[in-house]
């Protein structure tokens, strides 16, 4: 699996630009993800990280700029294309967003019922199976997530995020609400996903411990412009006050 | 999975449930108004319907046997009706049925009457027209009831005015409230009786005078030669006479007044309170009456006056005694 | 409600409605078919609603027949009885109180399903997943709500008749064969046609604003409340709504 193409760009965004009303939320903003590398956007509470992340997987479309995903322009993408994108992108959201009135089966076999309509039933459970065992939450199959801790449930979000092996994977807070050691378990199956399949991987998050375990790179997000774009540990060495103040 | 399947199978029962229940409702009803089920169509004529509808009933008997299908014209004077008739009825009705529209009730919806007549016939078929009864206009009833009505009302009115005279009348009203000429009446009728008693009993003793007088026996044939006791006999006599006369004159008078009531009344002249109004009448009833009582007066003081003459003391003092044996 | 008295937010709202509701009538008969989701949702919002419609239709005929019993004895037609609560129980109270139970049942329960599905990014989660949430959601309910609704409000009819049945023996003796005949014998198609059909949009409105409220709710746990709250106020009145206007409609078609 560790095929060593590191320099293929997976995911490209230039020159983003998303307003509310007069609140610039991004501003100029770009930066590249490159296959089997981890990248941290770090930044304040409200400075759109998670705008920056729904621009990307075509929830919220950005005024200016443009985000060419495995080489396609996702502004110019019809439905039917959007689609066929989407399935290759995984989304953890901080909620989790499991489906409240589906059990952890449904809630994992939705996604490939969608995208993967032709699959056999017995190669559906075979993949959800395989799914929670990498998750380690097989005894959880039939339950609802109302049932689930947060940990677990973050774990079975993962699960469906993994589940059609997406190629990029876009996190959104992922450690936010869990407690430190869940959050070090989650961060570690982070790691583990990258490693295993190759993935690349957006994380957005304010958690120093995320950023330090699981990042690659880390993009500092400042009044909507990508303001530092370097390793964890030459961050961390930086003078500059802006980047201090994340690391105090 | 399997929830899956036995949820569908309850949603399944519940809408067939539901649809079973509409098409029952539309059913029942589509049938009431013969919508379904085997019919025939049989045709009449009207020059006026009065408003008969499609979906109207169609009743042979009393019994709903079909509805209205459709009312149109034929030409300017004539309406055609086309009736659903239930196949039951195919062997009653006959073609020579009378129709006629009528009403359900007094105010009820419009319906066709089919009558059976006596005369045979064969069984009415598929588009035969029947014969039609010129309808009971309604309308032209109406206009008959409310003439009717006028003049009830007009009488009703007059018989109002009438009562509210009589109500306000004084005449009448004291005449029915005057607790005195009634109690005069009664007490002279009393009079009139306890006289015509008496009468009766002072000719009886008369009567046994004269027995006396007749056998001669005992001092009354003496005394009948005296002159005095003679003289006061006949003055006696001549007061009942006078008595008697006046008492005949009272009734005569009751009698006249009463008659002349009535026969006002039954010749018509004027209205009854007019009558009634009349004091005059009220004061010659009043009048007699007086009469009455005077004349009985006088007829007991002449009778006390013939108790104490000392001529017959002697002979009512026996007569007392005989009644107390 | 402070927001309802604002005549511009108002008509925001309502040009919003609107839109969402050209939506829905865009979308809901293209591909692809969520046929599973709307049977599901016909099972939770038609079946599951039955024993709640069913309790309430039953006592409004009883009560009816109750209530309506001293007046018609007063004018001398107690005999009439069956048939004045059939055509009311048929043209007006069947639909309309069914209704307006749905819009309490489903209206605020979709409102708060999809309202929390909103916050917690569930219809993000969906979009994500490549399935078209506004279908998968909203097509499938409205279409569950406008299809049941008239099932439930005919099965209300008839456990409302059952009920007025046992109201005029009460106090009175008739037979249910005797009463169904009677019921039957008052109504005409323009009693039950019109009634059957109103109920469609009733159904319609309960889902389409239940769905509109939750999908379109604030963020936050408050939001999801007044998603659900706003779901029944606006659906109950626009089931009033669509009522007036069922009846001016059939009065100008001559099928009233």
């Amino acid at each position: 699996m560790q095929t060593e193409t590191t320099k293929e760009i997976v995911l490209q965004v230039s020159k983003l630009k998303k307003r509310f009303g007069n609140n610039i939320v991004l501003d100029d903003f770009s930066f590249e993800l490159h296959r089997n590398e981890n990248i941290v956007v770090l930044g304040k509470s409200g400075s759109g990280k998670s705008v920056l992340i729904k621009c990307i997987i075509g929830l919220m479309k950005p005024e200016d700029g443009s985000i060419i995903i495995l080489g396609k322009e996702v502004n110019e993408m019809n439905a039917e294309e959007l689609d066929k994108t989407r399935a290759k992108i995984g989304f953890l959201f901080q909620s989790n967003a499991l489906y409240d009135s589906m059990t952890v089966r449904e809630n994992l076999e939705f996604p490939l019922r969608r995208h993967w309509i032709k699959h056999k039933k017995e190669e559906i459970n075979q993949i959800i199976n395989q799914a929670l065992s990498d998750v380690k939450l097989t005894h959880t199959i039939d339950m609802m997530p109302s049932e689930l801790s947060g940990g677990m449930r973050k774990r079975i979000a993962l699960a469906r995020t993994l589940i059609l092996k997406p190629e990029i994977i876009l996190y959104d807070e992922p450690t936010t609400g869990l407690d430190p050691i869940t959050a070090k378990e989650i961060i570690q199956l982070i790691i583990e996903i990258k490693n295993k399949y190759n993935t690349a991987s957006l994380i957005i998050s304010h958690d120093m411990n995320c950023v330090k375990l699981a990042s690659d790179l880390v993009v500092m997000l400042i009044d909507g412009k990508c303001y530092a774009n370097d390793t964890y540990s030459n961050l961390k060495n930086s003078q500059d006050k802006n980047i201090k103040q994340f690391f105090e | 999975m399997k929830n899956n399947s036995t949820d569908n199978i309850k949603l399944g029962v519940f809408v067939l449930g539901a649809l079973f229940f509409l098409i029952l409702l539309l059913y029942m009803i589509g049938k009431n108004s013969n919508m379904f089920g085997d019919n025939y169509i049989l045709k009449t004529r009207f020059e006026n319907v009065q408003g008969l509808k499609a979906g109207n009933n169609i009743r042979y008997a009393g019994i709903d046997i079909g509805t209205v299908k459709s009312v149109y014209f034929i030409n300017d004077t004539m309406m055609e009706v086309k009736m659903v008739i239930d196949k039951k009825a195919k062997n009653i009705i006959k073609k020579n049925a009378l129709v006629y529209i009528g009403t359900d009730g007094l105010v009820g919806n419009k319906l066709v009457n089919i009558l059976a007549v006596k005369a045979d016939a064969p069984y009415a078929v598929e588009n035969d027209i029947l014969p039609s009864k010129k309808p009971v206009d309604t309308d032209e009833m109406m206009r008959t009831l409310s003439k009717t009505n006028n003049q009830v009302s007009k009488i009703a009115e007059d018989f109002s005015i009438t009562i509210n005279k009589l109500n306000n009348s004084k005449g009448l009203w004291q005449l029915l409230n005057d607790h005195t000429i009634a109690d005069n009446i009664s007490n002279a009728s009393i009079q009139v009786n306890k006289s015509s008693y008496k009468i009766n009993e002072i000719a009886n003793k008369i009567n046994d005078i004269a027995d006396v007088l007749k056998n001669g026996n005992g001092t009354l044939p003496k005394l009948i030669n005296d002159k005095n006791l003679a003289d006061s006999l006949t003055a006696a006599i001549n007061n009942f006479k006078t008595a008697a006369y006046e008492i005949t004159e009272a009734g005569k008078e009751i009698n006249h007044s009463v008659a002349l009531i009535s026969k006002e009344v039954n010749d018509g002249k004027g209205s009854i309170h007019a009558i009634l109004k009349d004091t005059s009448v009220t004061i010659l009833l009043e009048k007699s009456m007086e009469n009455i009582e005077t004349g009985s007066k006088g007829f007991s003081d002449n009778m006390d006056a013939l108790k104490h003459s000392f001529l017959f003391r002697g002979y009512f003092r026996r007569l007392e005694k005989r009644n107390k044996q | 409600m402070d927001s309802y008295i604002n005549a511009g937010n108002f008509l925001k709202e309502v040009g919003e409605i609107a839109r969402f509701t050209l939506k829905f009538l865009i979308t809901w008969f293209k591909p692809r078919y969520e046929i599973k989701e709307f049977f599901k949702q016909c099972y939770v919002i038609g079946y599951k609603s039955l024993p709640l419609i069913g309790l309430t239709g039953f006592i409004m005929g009883l009560v009816l027949t109750m209530q309506l019993r001293p007046s018609m004895v007063d004018y001398g037609v107690e005999s009439e009885l069956p048939a004045i609560v059939g055509i009311a129980i048929i043209r007006e109270i069947g639909p309309v109180i069914t209704a307006l139970i749905f819009a309490g049942k489903i209206g605020s329960s979709i409102g708060a399903e999809l309202g929390s599905m909103k916050v917690t990014e569930q219809i993000d989660a969906m979009e994500v997943s490549g399935t078209n949430p506004f279908k998968y959601l909203v097509v499938s309910r409205v279409l569950a709500t406008t299809l049941m609704l008239p099932i439930l409000a005919i099965l209300s009819d008839a456990i409302s008749l059952y009920g007025a049945y046992l109201g005029v023996n009460i106090k009175g003796e008739t037979s249910l064969q005797l009463f169904w005949i009677q019921v039957i014998d008052s109504l005409s198609f323009n009693d039950v046609i019109p009634a059957f059909i109103k109920t469609y949009f009733f159904g319609f409105a309960v889902g389409i604003i239940g769905c509109y409220k939750g999908y379109n709710s604030n963020k936050g746990t408050e939001g999801v409340g007044k998603s659900a709250n706003a779901a029944v106020v606006v659906a109950s009145v626009l089931i009033f709504i669509i009522d007036l206007l069922a009846v001016q409609i059939t009065d100008l078609l001559g099928y009233n």
